[in-house]
């Protein structure tokens, strides 16, 4: 099996508190993996990892191969896209602006680039935003526009953290068709999302992340067998071992 | 990629930009060049001053040792004033730290903010006057790379002992602030304790002279005279100048490892209990919006050092003035001072009106709260303290130091002061609107930018000489006009209350919502 992602004992720490504990993980080329976990787990801040905007402080990553360290960080950084949550815009630009700089950044063919970015923002419907300021756009809009941004740079692999939060159901089912499009020609596609009904329809494979460990990891096989019981929100409770609350509070 | 980050600055550069600010940043440009030039000049004059024959003829007693001490004073002088006015904060880290997630290397996007870091205007300035002063005073060619390289270390490593020092300032600012004070506060007891028993000290001193020289000339600004001054041959030189070109690259080396540090930790800071009695104090006497607004606004670090501040500065300052024997400090610095005491507290309450806690306003939308009141609240608890404020300097004034003027003319004064920046402050939180749970005069993150900061000061001791600086007989006509301008004010401020919410509604809201 290609890996896309291989993790070993990573360990990240916000003022020596351990955010992400001994975490390993590997994801195969070409999936669509689900990472889910209660608030807090540390979903967030190993998207954060793996983009390159936080450092560790113990462990290793390697991205297609590449150990994630300064001197493949640029080659990495070449073949990731992002969408982080909230996503990262530069608030001055237009929508069309941003999209141009972030592409000459990746070094995208300049020829027809304008029209692409138009195609995808009118599939997005936010096509009548491409000449206004970011500032100026709703959370959804927003949201949108960095997946379009990140779709357009020609990742081979995407990290979105929550992409499905603050967007229309339309446009929900519409950057799962680009995803599972994305997914055809061989981009590996990682997706958080509390969301457990959508990462279940479209992801391969799920891992559960609690406390700064990955819990379970379900590819297609063991899922099957899982699912034969239980709903993925019963094996995610299980894991997750949050205490039980089955009695409503009294006065209520 | 270099020029992709500077097309990124610029345009966060200019579109935070407004009519207004633009003019200021026309000012400020004005003001660096004048700055300049007046630098450069006085070290052209310090260095040349014994060269011309007719000075040796107007000014005797500049022997070759006083003119060495004068040369001394500038060059440690100026060091001083190199390192306090020293600019770090030139890039919006957390914008540009954005680009780390579309591909940028860490490492080049740390090069690029080190050597843009190094470039502000101001430091450039600083810099390039070094440059003049002490390459006037070259005799040997081996001289000048070896001062040019010491110019550079210098600089470095007041970078870099700087970033340090804001630092320690974060983590243990009331301390630092308190010795900063305490410091300020002895100077300023020096400078009077010189200043009256100069003759004496002189008569001392100009024997001694020569001693003086000595240890001046192994602080800061003397160790650089020493590399353009001092005979010490090419071999010297050549180890001189290595040495400090390593210890420079070292020191952009560490600076480039720091950049690198703060762009991959941006101050995520695990959650602590919190609880206060202060929220419950101001909620209590001030009501639950007013309370609740000035909570947020006293618990910002940089409001309570401008608090600290606003309490030391007329105890140093106002008895030193008064036995100062110069009648105008007596007529207007000192009002001057007492009547911009409560003007701060103003522009720290006021100057973010909407930015504190705004959120809190969307929340009349969704449950049952009025927002007329809620503003209204928020705006007269701010005013509460510094009218304390201000009625307690009044009466000191009028008990105190009577003699700047009767007491029509104190009160018509200080009130005129008051009316007048509270309304410029009212404007500012409407024009200056930035979502923010920092302060007013936070360095870092400032809501009145520098310029304005800057603008403000100037205003207030414009108007100081406006208001205070007596006419004599004129006295009634000044009254008069001041009395007119505070009746329309008052008129204005309460016909146009509802003026806090139609700019909230016009303005704010739509920029709330998108923060969501």
């Amino acid at each position: 099996m290609e890996r896309a992602i291989e993790i070993k004992h990573l360990v990240k720490c916000y003022e020596d508190e351990p955010v992400l504990k001994d975490l390993n993980l590997e994801v195969p080329k070409g999936n669509i993996f689900g990472l889910i976990g209660p608030n807090g787990a540390g979903k967030s801040t190993l998207i954060g990892v793996l983009t390159g905007l936080l450092s560790f402080e113990e462990g290793s990553v390697a991205i297609h191969d590449m150990e994630l360290n300064a001197r493949n960080e640029l080659e990495i950084k070449k073949i990731i896209a992002s969408v982080l949550q909230p996503p990262l815009l530069f608030e001055q630009f237009t929508s069309l602006e941003f999209i141009e700089y972030v592409c000459e950044i990746y070094e995208i063919d300049k020829d027809g680039l304008v029209e692409k970015a138009y195609s995808l923002m009118d599939f997005f419907d936010i096509k009548d935003f491409a000449k206004i300021k970011i500032n100026k756009l709703s959370s959804g809009s927003r949201k949108k526009l960095a997946f379009v941004t990140a779709v357009l740079v020609e990742p081979k692999l995407m990290l979105l953290d929550e992409p499905f939060e603050s967007v229309d159901v339309i446009s929900i089912e519409r950057m799962k068709t680009v995803i599972r499009r994305l997914k055809e020609k061989g981009v590996t596609i990682i997706i958080t999302s509390h969301i457990l009904e959508v990462v279940e329809n479209l992801c391969d494979d799920i891992a559960i992340l609690h406390q700064g460990k990955i819990k379970a990891y379900l590819d297609s096989v063991s899922r099957k067998e899982l699912q034969k019981d239980s709903s993925l929100h019963e094996i995610f409770e299980k894991y997750v071992e949050i205490e039980k609350k089955d009695q409503i509070v009294d006065w209520l | 990629m270099f020029y992709r980050l500077l097309t990124l600055n610029w345009r966060i550069f200019i579109s935070n930009l407004n009519r207004f600010q633009l003019l200021l940043t026309i000012g400020y440009i004005l003001f660096l060049g004048i700055m300049l030039v007046n630098l450069i000049g006085t070290a052209i004059v310090v260095v040349l001053m014994d060269s011309r024959p007719w000075m040796q003829v107007e000014l005797p007693w500049l022997t070759p040792d006083i003119y060495k001490f004068i040369l001394l004073v500038f060059g440690n002088a100026y060091w001083l004033m190199h390192f306090s006015f020293t600019n770090m904060r030139l890039l919006n880290i957390e914008e540009n730290r954005k680009l780390l997630g579309f591909g940028f290397p860490l490492k080049r996007l740390a090069k690029y903010l080190t050597i843009i870091g190094f470039c502000h205007p101001v430091n450039i300035i600083y810099n390039f006057t070094w440059v003049v002063f002490l390459m006037i005073q070259v005799d040997f060619a081996y001289q000048i790379p070896v001062g040019l390289a010491a110019i550079a270390l210098n600089y470095v490593l007041i970078y870099s002992v700087k970033h340090r020092f804001i630092r320690v300032v974060e983590k243990r600012f009331i301390a630092v602030v308190i010795g900063f004070l305490f410091l300020i506060f002895g100077l300023f007891q020096l400078v009077s304790l010189f200043a009256s028993n100069s003759s004496r000290i002189f008569a001392e001193f100009i024997p001694q002279v020569e001693t003086v020289n000595y240890f001046l000339g192994w602080l800061p600004g003397g160790l650089m005279i020493q590399t353009v001054t001092v005979e010490y041959g090419w071999l010297n030189a050549g180890i001189i100048f290595v040495f400090s070109t390593i210890l420079v690259g070292l020191t952009v080396i560490d600076h480039f490892n720091k950049t690198k540090e703060g762009l991959l930790n941006p101050g995520l800071k695990k959650a602590e209990e919190e609880s206060s009695k202060l929220w419950l104090f101001l909620r209590k006497v001030l009501g639950r919006n007013a309370g609740k607004y000035y909570f947020y606004v006293m618990k910002h670090p940089y409001n309570r050092l401008q608090v600290l501040t606003l309490t030391v500065i007329p105890i140093v300052y106002v008895p030193l003035l008064l036995n100062v024997d110069f009648e105008i400090a007596k007529t207007i610095l000192i009002p001057t001072i007492l009547a911009g005491i409560p003007v701060a507290l103003l522009a720290m309450g006021m100057a973010n009106m909407y930015g504190y806690e705004n959120r809190e306003f969307l929340l009349h939308l969704q449950f049952p709260i009025n927002l007329e009141k809620q503003l209204k609240e928020r705006f007269l608890g701010v005013i509460v303290l510094p009218l304390l404020v201000f009625y307690l300097i009044t009466v000191f004034e009028l008990l105190v130091i009577p003699k700047i003027g009767s007491p029509l003319q104190i009160f018509v004064a200080n009130t005129f002061f008051f009316l007048m920046f509270m309304l410029l402050f009212v404007w500012s939180s409407y024009f200056q609107y930035q979502r923010a749970t920092y302060s007013s005069f936070s360095y870092k993150h400032p809501i009145i930018p520098q310029k304005v900061t800057f603008a403000i000061s100037f205003l207030i001791f414009s108007m100081g000489y406006l208001v205070f600086v007596p006419l004599e007989g004129l006295e009634w006509y000044r009254l008069t006009i001041m009395s007119t301008v505070i009746v329309i004010m008052v008129i204005y401020l309460w016909r146009h209350m509802e003026v806090l919410v139609n700019l909230f509604k016009n303005r704010v809201l739509m920029r709330l919502w998108n923060e969501l």
